[in-house]
């Protein structure tokens, strides 16, 4: 068969023909050999066995009962990681992710400053479309935050379509999980991960960049701001008033804002001014310190305290306005570098107060900021 | 069960119920037995062959219906059940419809004559064996009809292999049990199972031999062959691998199933599976002694027979018992070995078929057929017949001369045939590699 | 005088033995097949247009999509051809675990692909039963170093994604130990079955002449004797360092394919063997650090190949010297080795048909791309 033409030199190695015998008379006994083969895998199936070097016995998993043993760099569906301690999401919306993902499923929206309008390193909306998903890994491989992640968990069929369309909220997982189910992997990048993080919360201002669903933490967060804007507050009320109309100049105000703004530049004064007396009373807004998980409720408290302390103070300043801003506030966002700077929703009395606080808060920040520099 | 019924109402109770009565009730209770046993075969056949070629393929069947998967031939029932049942709009209605009725009926039929144990068979027909394979012949009407009326070229193929496949292996299936016939004398089925008392070596063959019910045909060189034989014609009977040809899923999609849905495609299943459970229990009658076996004999001579009619009931009811587990046991082994077969053979292609039935199965089972006739000249015959050789020859001598004479032509012709076989093999391919080069 | 007529015969694409959605019309008389016309195309997924929509990384994935049997083996092909395009050079380590890789793909693949041939013939599931069990545990060892089993996605321009986890070489020793027991005894149940051996011998004759001239490769070339392997004709990555043969078979038929399939898993083996005694002096990482993955190759054309498990897999790019391929074409094996399907069933009977196809070792996705 094999004809000139065909001679084909092989360099390490030879050309081996198969052995075919097709000529010989067989009486049956291949039959035979087959079916002994069957009845020894008969006959070994019921004992279980998993070992890699055995070819007979029964392998199958029986999986409700059973779950398969997941390799640690098994890869499913991607997930994103936030911080066990302060909640902070380690995601900061720098995009690499929706840009690398060959089918396009992941979107997301970068957050912004209420107070300013300008971008912060945490990410507003993250949505991942799981049924399109091809799960390749590439978006965990470029993210340069290790913020997402590919899931082990990989029971997702759902008889509701919609529902493989994933928000942040469902896609955020604690560092911890991601750590137990894949230890070496976070191991290698654990350290310049949490680095990362700790750099970008520092420029996180009011609850941006916290795990959604941890609301918990987010009312400590938001009690340990007010705790701030009362201070403030406070020392503005005991501070005679400063001549504030300065830097309220050159801003494009609505007459009712105003008055609320002025309340708060003055508050922010003394704050500055109180700051190089007592700095802790001032400090930026480091990450909480107490364990936020028992000590929620009562600071949950405090916060809505501190909150209608403000939210009164800002009246009195006001002669009670203070409320009325809100409708209009949305407009107000257009200005650029306006403190006050509202949720588009409309909040209740109490959720207004806490605004209020908010924006005293901010304001005083901004101030901080503006003198520093 | 007449003599059951006879002995429970007349005797035990004393009610004195006229014949006919006697004979009424043990008919409908009979074909009451029947139509619910051949359907519970079935269901429990299509569990154990999948729990087994499972286990064959390293995996675990199906275990989820109830405690290891037992009642998954039930769900299964149920889902054929309330499956949409659809006729092609070119299909012809009629024929459609009656085909899986036609297939299955004679399935049950064939139950008649199957003895589940000692004087426990519905009918004892003296013709017993031809009655069976003479309705099991109908089905291939069905086949056709099935075929035909789906208006599908796979079908239709499917249902022409069918026939023809059955067709053709009837001969060497009817040629292997006409060697037995030829030994017993008979085509009672029950005389069949009544020659094969003894050990190893049937008391009729060779008288004197103790009898644990265990002498079976196919401890005899001829009966081996006849079995071997038989088998593979029934493999290709009841269309299981390597002979499931009219289905070959990977080819004619399903034959002539492929037009069937819901419930009339449960019929065509039932009828596989019972024909099977037939044939399987056919070859355990036939060449395993049924229901004998150790103990079954003893127990059914203490009980009421025809022989002894004062004996204890009770008897019969053990010998039943004892004797429809033997039974069972055989044909639930011959099923497995079908699995296993199924689990291990590919299959072969129609011709090829066609060329094993023709070419080497019937010209086995001819020879076969001559070493039956001597095997009946050694053992039996004397002078008046013409058979002078054997004269003084004492029954054991006679017994080896026979064993020896037809065991020697049934392996000289087995392995001959193989040669021929294979020769005839490579002169085909030869001529179909010409045809071929010539083509192109 | 009868009548006869000729049938047509739609096999396909809804057919259980069609390996996927493949439509054969087959004009029979009889049983025999007078002709075959292979329609393809149900599985069209205008995977060349939609890489050159995407950036060179990007398409890494979808190669694997190719011929899901082999992803690794796609990756090979295409991460060679940027590397040629771009430049890349990988370091020694990468290399042997890209081979070790495909070696193994190899083994799966041929595994299955003779389960899938037995099954065709009829076999009831056994013999792909048990190509599966071997399967399973290659895939599994996929899983541990990519993270997938069967969209592996573990090659990256410059190496591969991630070094091989600690628990990969005992695992993958453990599994060498069972190979030759179960090469042997997938011969011991096949090799000399009665039933097989008349189903394949003389079926679906493949002469080395017409193979050549259809550009057949991979085992089918081989089963008709010609003894062309890519690894050894041009060798690509480290495959100059090893030693191994080159299987062929003698007729063409079925049965020479399987044999030869059989005989390269063998070979595979041995490759894998000699894999592992090199592999700790092998030097660098898993990846060339400086190989960037977003590149921008420049201006410039490259064509790479390797053996696949189904034959000559290759991938010509071309650069216009942005970061998306300008043209990107894939020359899939089991597309060219479908091509002589109808040479080779011509004259044989219908049920020889599923055989041949199955013989042949098709993959839809990637015959349809």
């Amino acid at each position: 068969m094999t004809a000139s033409p065909f001679e084909i030199e092989i360099p390490r190695g030879r050309v081996i023909e198969v052995q075919r015998d097709d000529t010989r008379v067989r009486w049956g006994g291949g039959l035979l050999r087959g079916m002994a083969v069957v009845w020894k895998h008969w006959k070994e199936s019921f004992k279980l066995n998993r070992s890699y070097s055995q070819i007979h016995g029964t392998f199958t998993i029986e999986y409700p009962e059973e779950q398969p043993r997941i390799p640690e760099a098994y890869r499913n569906m991607p997930i994103l990681l936030y911080d066990d301690e302060t909640g902070h999401e380690l995601c900061t919306s720098c995009f690499q992710c929706e840009r690398i993902c060959p089918p396009q499923v992941i979107h997301m929206t970068q957050a912004k400053d209420p107070a300013t309008g300008k971008p912060v390193p945490a990410v507003a909306e993250f949505i991942i479309e799981y049924d399109a998903c091809m799960s390749c890994g590439f978006c965990a491989e470029v993210c340069p935050f290790d913020a997402i992640k590919m899931d082990h968990e990989f029971e997702l069929s759902t008889d509701d379509h919609t529902r493989l369309t994933v928000h942040k909220e469902q896609l955020l997982r604690p560092i911890s999980y991601y750590a137990k189910i894949a230890p070496t992997m976070w191991a290698e990048v654990r350290e310049s991960a949490l680095k990362k993080l700790q750099g970008n919360v520092r420029r996180r201002p009011d609850v941006i960049g916290l795990a959604p669903q941890l609301t918990e933490k987010i009312a400590a967060r938001r009690a340990e701001l007010a705790a701030q804007a009362v201070q403030a507050a406070q020392a503005a009320a005991a501070a005679p008033a400063a001549p504030a109309a300065a830097p309220a100049e050159g801003r494009k105000l609505t007459p009712e804002e105003k008055a609320a703004k002025l309340a708060a530049i003055r508050a922010a004064k003394t704050a500055q001014a109180g700051e190089s007396a007592t700095p802790a009373e001032a400090a930026p807004a480091p990450p909480s310190p107490a364990p936020a998980g028992e000590a929620a409720p009562s600071a949950d408290k405090a916060a809505k305290l501190a909150a209608i302390r403000a939210a009164n103070a800002a009246k009195k300043a006001a002669a009670g306005e203070a409320p009325a801003t809100l409708p209009v506030a949305p407009a107000d966002g257009m200005a650029g570098d306006t403190p006050a700077d509202a949720p588009p929703a409309a909040p209740p009395a109490d959720k207004a107060a806490r605004l209020a606080a908010i924006r005293a808060a901010n304001a005083a920040k901004k101030q901080q900021s503006g003198d520093g520099s | 069960m007449y003599d059951m019924l006879t002995a429970l109402i007349n005797g035990a109770l004393g009610w004195g119920w006229p014949e006919w009565a006697l004979n009424l009730l043990s008919y409908i209770l009979i074909v009451t037995i029947v139509l619910v046993v051949a359907p519970l075969q079935m269901l429990f056949f299509t569990y154990y062959e999948r729990r087994v070629i499972a286990r064959m393929q390293d995996r675990v069947g199906p275990n989820r219906v109830g405690p290891e998967g037992i009642w998954q031939p039930i769900a299964d029932g149920v889902k054929m059940f309330t499956k949409e049942d659809i006729v092609p709009q070119a299909a012809d209605r009629i024929v459609h419809f009656l085909a899986p009725c036609v297939v299955v009926a004679p399935t049950v039929l064939m139950f008649a004559v199957v003895p589940w144990g000692p004087g426990m068979v519905p009918v004892d027909l003296p013709t017993g064996l031809l009655f069976f394979f003479a309705i099991s012949s109908i089905s291939a009407v069905g086949l056709m009809m099935a075929g035909w009326a789906s208006n599908n070229k796979f079908s239709l193929l499917g249902a022409m292999r069918a026939v023809a496949q059955m067709v053709s292996y009837e001969i060497p299936a009817v040629l292997s049990l006409i060697a037995i016939v030829i030994i017993v004398g008979s085509l009672s089925i029950n005389e069949i199972i009544a020659y094969q008392a003894g050990l190893i070596i049937s008391n009729r063959d060779l008288p004197g031999v103790p009898d644990l019910g265990l002498g079976w045909f196919v401890f005899t060189p001829v009966g081996f062959v006849a079995f071997v034989a038989f088998f593979i014609a029934a493999l290709a009977e009841g269309e299981r691998t390597p002979f499931d040809i009219p289905e070959a899923d990977s080819e004619i999609v399903a034959g002539y199933m492929t037009e069937y849905s819901g419930m009339k495609f449960g019929l065509f299943y039932l009828a596989q599976y019972v024909l099977n459970f037939l044939l399987c229990a056919i070859t355990a009658i036939i060449f395993f002694g049924g229901w004998q076996g150790p103990g079954v004999g003893w127990l059914y001579a203490q009980g009421i027979t025809p022989a002894n009619p004062n004996g204890n009931g009770l008897f019969n009811v053990l010998a039943g018992i004892l004797g429809v587990f033997y039974f069972l046991l055989k044909t639930y082994i011959f099923f497995f070995v079908m699995v296993w077969l199924r689990g291990a053979f590919p299959r072969l292609r129609i011709d090829q078929l066609m060329d094993f039935g023709w070419k080497f199965l019937i010209p086995w089972t001819l020879a076969n057929l001559f070493s039956a006739a001597l095997w009946v000249a050694f053992t039996r015959w004397g002078p008046a017949e013409g058979m002078l050789i054997t004269v003084g020859w004492s029954p054991v001598l006679r017994w080896l001369a026979a064993f020896v004479v037809t065991l020697a032509i049934n392996l000289g012709v087995y392995l001959w045939l193989t040669r021929v076989y294979a020769a005839s093999q490579a002169e085909r391919r030869r001529a179909e590699l010409e045809e071929l080069s010539a083509a192109a | 005088m009868l009548q006869t007529q000729e049938l047509q015969v739609n096999i396909g694409p809804q057919h259980p033995s069609t390996h996927g959605v493949f439509r054969m019309l087959v004009t029979v008389d009889g049983e025999t097949v007078v002709d075959l016309k292979p329609v393809f195309g149900y599985l069209h997924r205008n995977h060349e247009q939609i890489a050159e929509a995407n950036s060179y990384l990007q398409n890494m994935p979808y190669t694997d999509r190719l011929d899901y049997f082999n992803s690794m083996a796609n990756n090979h092909a295409y991460a060679m051809a940027v590397e040629r395009l771009a430049g890349i050079e990988v370091p020694e380590r990468a290399e042997y675990i890209r081979v070790l890789m495909v070696e193994l793909t190899r083994i799966l693949n041929h595994a299955s692909a003779v389960g899938f041939m037995i099954n065709d013939m009829g076999a009831w599931q056994t013999p792909l039963a048990f190509g599966m069990r071997e399967r399973e545990k290659i895939l599994d060892l996929f899983e541990m170093a990519s993270g997938a089993r069967l969209m592996c996605n573990y090659f990256r321009f410059g190496g591969v994604v991630r070094d091989l986890p600690p628990e990969f070489i005992p695992n993958l020793r453990e599994l060498l130990r069972a190979l030759p027991a179960y090469i042997d005894e997938l011969e011991r149940l096949l090799r000399d079955n009665e039933i097989l051996l008349q189903r394949a011998i003389g079926i679906g004759i493949l002469p080395p002449e017409v193979a050549l001239s259809y550009g057949v490769s991979g085992p089918v070339l081989r089963g008709s004797g010609i003894p062309y392997d890519v690894r050894k004709a041009e060798p690509y990555s480290v495959y100059d360092r090893f030693d191994f043969d080159v299987p062929i078979g003698k007729v063409g038929d079925v049965y020479d394919r399987f044999l030869v399939r059989i005989e390269e898993m063998r070979q595979s083996k041995r490759i894998i063997e000699q894999v592992l005694e090199q592999l700790p002096d092998a030097k660098g990482g898993h990846i060339n650090p400086k190989a960037r993955q977003n590149v921008r190759p420049p201006v410039g054309d490259a064509y790479a190949r390797i053996e696949s498990p189904k034959g000559e897999l290759g991938f010509y790019l071309v650069s216009d010297g942005s970061t998306k391929p300008y043209r990107y074409k894939v020359r899939a094996p089991s597309f060219i080795n479908l091509t002589p399907l109808a040479d080779m069933c011509r004259g044989y009977k219908v049920a020889d048909i599923v055989v041949i196809l199955g013989s042949i070792d098709i993959v839809m996705g990637e015959v349809d791309r």
